[in-house]
């Protein structure tokens, strides 16, 4: 083995790095505010049952959490341009990170506001609170405590995810480290500094959430 | 039917043979290296227990693709020869390996203590504490994880398309190509349709049956 590491190297395509950087937290921000928002609201129809609603909403969760994200990404970005609809790059990558992780949320949404104890929606609803208000003051502010932790894995798995895009060409972190590898070579300096960016996005993120976690955590849970 | 669709649907019936195939090997290596980490994760000597750890943190954490590039470019850089194929599966098995790990730990963890105490009076050394009285009894609590585990293998094997390895995804996607050159119909939304098809087929029983165990196992 002779290959010869240059920290140099590194450096020198910081800049590049930066921007690639810049987008895969844009589209990480985006998919992650995006997912818990599609989140709450298919878990509040699935425990409000809402007719049909609460169907088409099963079908949403069983049908992007038991198929590729990879192949998700594909439909939207080469079987919509077919009946005309056609997305850019970065559409698709916000969208289909949306669209995965909106899933996900929802189960550990619809998880956590089950895990409410009747009796606070019962005292609610004694209370003369209506079905919304219920969830929204009452349901809500407890079940999102509960779900918190694996609210977060999700959210780190939408960071992680957003290198998915490298397959559509859109110029994330892992896109422009790959180019610039298949141009110089240079594998282990490359994958050494975005390694070590993920690593760190996801651990930070990580980190924060804990202490949210905390921060939020019910009288008596801890 | 239309004409095109048979030899689409026989290609994709081999890249569907290769995903199973990746997805088979993968587990394999996956459950052999990951249950020797997971154990060793357990243990209280620092030397053996913080290179499993970082070996752990580092393929758990890392998108699964970087690893795939990784092993796809990395060795060929230190002139070892590999096919996409190999790639991936290696990229695959270290990603999984490190998650059937932090499973089997937590596993063991959830073992009382009396059992390795037990254990150490009847003369039993760590390897046979392991084997025989810790792992048996801690796999009702992996399998859930780990059925759960393998559905989302499934689903990631999807990303050894990226790197050029032959598999379901791959083979969609170079029929796609060939439709577009031949017919100048891509029917795309047909093609990737079904493939959302085969790989639900495959993965909803698997998360249901996840669903199950847990709720059957739950102590």
């Amino acid at each position: 083995m002779n290959y010869q590491f240059q920290p140099g190297f590194i450096l020198e395509k910081l800049p590049e790095l930066a921007v690639g950087l810049k987008f895969t937290l844009i589209v990480s921000a985006i998919g992650i505010a995006g997912a818990l928002a599609i989140g709450i609201l298919a878990a509040a129809c699935r425990s409000e049952r809402l007719p049909l609603l609460d169907g088409l909403v099963k079908a949403y969760v069983e049908l992007f959490r038991n198929t590729p994200l990879l192949v998700q990404i594909f439909f939207l970005y080469f079987a919509l341009p077919e009946v005309g609809l056609k997305f850019e790059a970065f559409t698709v990558a916000w969208l289909a990170l949306v669209l995965w992780g909106g899933a996900y949320q929802a189960e550990n949404f619809r998880a956590g506001f089950e895990a409410v104890a009747r009796g606070y929606r019962e005292a609610a609803r004694a209370l003369g609170m209506g079905r919304a208000l219920t969830l929204s003051a009452v349901v809500l502010p407890i079940g999102l405590r509960i779900a918190l932790p694996s609210l977060t894995n999700i959210c780190i798995s939408i960071l992680k995810n957003s290198s998915y895009m490298v397959a559509i060409s859109f110029q994330e972190l892992t896109d422009t480290a790959v180019n610039i590898v298949s141009l110089s070579f240079r594998v282990f300096e490359m994958f050494l500094v975005i390694g070590i960016m993920y690593l760190g996005i996801a651990w930070l993120l990580g980190a924060g959430m804990g202490v949210l976690e905390r921060r939020l955590a019910l009288p008596g849970t801890r | 039917m239309p004409s095109w669709a048979p030899p689409v649907i026989a290609y994709s019936a081999q890249g569907l043979e290769f995903t199973l195939i990746i997805s088979v090997i993968t587990v394999a290596a996956g459950v052999v290296v990951g249950v020797l980490l997971g154990s060793l994760l357990t243990l209280p000597v620092a030397i053996v227990r913080v290179p499993s750890r970082i070996y752990v943190e580092v393929w758990r954490g890392l998108p699964i693709i970087i690893t795939l590039f990784f092993v796809f470019f990395t060795l060929p850089a230190i002139n070892l020869r590999l096919s996409a194929f190999a790639a991936a599966c290696i990229g695959l098995s270290l990603w999984a390996s490190a998650n059937v790990a932090e499973i089997v730990r937590g596993a063991v963890q959830s073992i009382p203590g009396g059992q390795f105490q037990a254990s150490a009076a009847m003369g039993f050394n760590w390897a046979q504490t392991m084997t025989y009285v810790i792992l048996p009894q801690s796999v009702r609590r992996m399998l859930p994880p780990l059925v759960s585990l393998l559905a989302n293998l499934i689903q990631s094997t999807s990303l050894a398309a990226v790197i050029g390895a032959f598999e379901l995804l791959q083979a969609a996607r170079r029929s796609i190509e060939r439709l577009t050159v031949d017919t100048g119909n891509s029917e795309a939304i047909p093609i990737l349709a079904a493939v959302l098809i085969v790989y639900f087929i495959l993965c909803f029983p698997l998360a249901q049956a996840s669903r199950r165990l847990e709720a059957s196992l739950a102590v």
